[in-house]
């Protein structure tokens, strides 16, 4: 049995996105809508989901939703450790319940609503910073990872050009983006380098903005898959982990620092499908930072770090003719960021032929994790013809 | 002795570095190494991974190494706004060659301008107070 193509992503379901702490429901009715869209797109009757997997602090368990869904059983349920680094591996987890016969119908689902969970200042904040990052004048994610783009950038070279071509892509592709929260900005040099500075060498415009909202995307068989409603896209690997040293080590992690900590786990991706970074048709790459998200791509081999300047140019990045086109929806940085998981429904329109900015013929579909986590993954989808 | 850092504990991580700011508010730099294979452990942990020694010494060291990572804040962030009326301020992640390139944070004193990775520093401990949420803390400054 592999577990190469053995399931498929067939539903997505989407809320728009609302600025942090505005959203006009409950965290656990945004998760309510994004489930049921993702059954309805499926053309699943909501009821038959008898599988749940979120990731890092979600709060909307199963529990509380199976009453509103009328889930007749829960068969399986599971959230994978870490924060935006758990995002891919939601589908290795789906897929394994799947192939062992856990379940059949799997919800990945993540839902954020700041004023009710408050979620950025009570659960991130708990038992996660260390003494000595408090200690020091650190507290978010942006100032810790300031630190290795700082590194990034002064010691192995990569140009400020970069950075903001991954942003001015992100923006482009938004612009198209009804969904996209950042579709009205209209994003050039001098915009990005005279935002305010947040923490060196980060200014407004290379961080992501916590939004709230919710989605969702359901995995089922691939014999299933084969003849629902829509195209489906095929989960060709999912890996998860950390090599020995990461993981909880501060600022220690050795040999790599400013990249995204997840050169092998690409390593096994593309083992495990047979393909490499080569015939990647579009990529959804996790950005809470912009320069964590070139760490992800070099990690991913799309360049060496010395080539990233060469390589991250705007013309580069965006659909449809970009060599590497990225963020198609305008990714975390440019739609909105709940915690990267807005990412997965644009992967999977991208292989459907349904995106907004479309990559004509899309066939193998990246969503990288988060970058610089504890523990991250990455995943591989594709068209059938890639099985 | 009384350490004001118990009476202000933050809970959180992997909560093995007890003796690092027990040292500090005696006045030494100080970090654990392996009482059996010698493995510098940084940041602290209960289990030596390398030989699965559950003995640490903790050895004292110059604090002098150089910049590996920097940042300058400018905006208080939530749970460290005890340092409000400090913004903008750097806080450094040091390289120690004594203690094998172990990383340890501690905020910029004195010269902040032009830095660079790879700039050498040097440590002063300072005694607890509240912009360190009455920790004692290491501060580096750079060696010009």
């Amino acid at each position: 049995m592999k577990f190469r193509g053995s399931a498929a992503v067939v539903g997505i379901g989407q809320t728009p996105y609302f600025k942090r702490g505005t959203a006009p429901e409950p965290e656990l009715k945004l998760a309510l809508r994004a489930i049921t869209s993702a059954a309805e797109d499926a053309g699943i009757d909501v009821r038959d989901i008898n599988g749940f997997i979120s990731y890092a602090s979600e709060r909307s368990d199963p529990a509380k939703l199976m009453p509103a869904l009328g889930t007749r059983e829960v068969k399986f349920a599971s959230l994978v450790w870490f924060h935006g680094g758990g995002l891919p591996a939601t589908l290795n987890i789906a897929t394994a319940a799947i192939m062992a016969g856990q379940a059949d119908v799997v919800a990945i689902y993540r839902s954020m609503a700041e004023r009710g969970s408050q979620r950025l200042r009570v659960i991130v904040a708990q038992n996660d910073t260390s003494s000595q990052y408090l200690v020091n004048g650190l507290d978010s994610p942006a100032q810790i990872l300031a630190l290795r783009a700082q590194r990034l950038m002064q010691h192995h070279g990569v140009p400020q050009s970069a950075l903001y071509a991954t942003v001015a892509a992100s923006y482009y592709h938004a612009k198209n983006n009804p969904r996209a929260y950042g579709r009205s900005i209209a994003m050039n040099e001098e915009v990005y380098a005279h935002a305010r500075m947040i923490s060196e060498p980060y200014r407004l415009f290379d961080c992501s903005r916590e939004n709230d909202g919710a989605a969702c995307v359901l995995v089922v068989s691939a014999e299933r898959a084969k003849d629902m409603k829509q195209k489906p896209a095929y989960i060709l690997s999912a890996p998860m982990g950390t090599m020995e040293g990461g993981g909880a080590l501060e600022e220690n992690w050795r040999p790599y620092y400013a990249t995204a900590g997840q050169k092998e786990l690409a390593d096994r991706m593309w083992t495990e499908s047979g393909y490499g970074p080569k015939d990647v048709d579009v990529a959804q790459i996790y950005m809470n930072m912009d320069s964590m998200g070139i760490g992800a791509m070099v990690d991913h081999g799309f360049f060496p770090m010395e080539e990233a300047g060469a390589f991250c140019r705007v013309e580069n990045l965006i659909a449809p003719g970009g060599e590497l086109p990225i963020n198609t929806s305008g990714g975390d940085l440019a739609e909105g960021f709940i915690h990267g998981m807005g990412l997965l429904p644009e992967a999977v329109r991208q292989i459907r032929g349904s995106s907004t900015n479309q990559v004509p013929d899309a066939k193998l579909s990246l969503v990288t994790g988060g970058p610089g986590d504890l523990m991250s993954s990455t995943a591989l989808l594709g068209a059938r013809e890639t099985l | 002795m009384e350490y004001s850092f118990e009476k202000h504990k933050i809970v959180g991580a992997i909560e093995a570095d007890d003796q690092y700011w027990r040292s500090l508010e005696e006045g030494e730099f100080r970090l654990p190494r392996c009482a059996s294979c010698r493995h510098w452990t940084w940041p602290a942990h209960f289990r030596c991974g390398r030989c699965g020694s559950w003995e640490f010494e903790w050895a004292s060291i110059e604090p002098k190494g150089a910049i590996f990572a920097w940042t300058r804040t400018h905006y208080a962030f939530d749970r460290v706004l005890e340092r409000k009326s400090q913004v903008p301020y750097v806080t450094i992640v040091a390289e120690i060659p004594a203690a094998d390139g172990a990383r340890v944070m501690g905020i910029l004193k004195g010269d902040d301008r032009d830095l660079q990775t790879g700039m050498p520093v040097r440590g002063h401990i300072e005694p607890p107070d509240a912009s360190s949420k009455w920790y004692p803390s290491i501060r580096w400054e750079v060696i010009r």
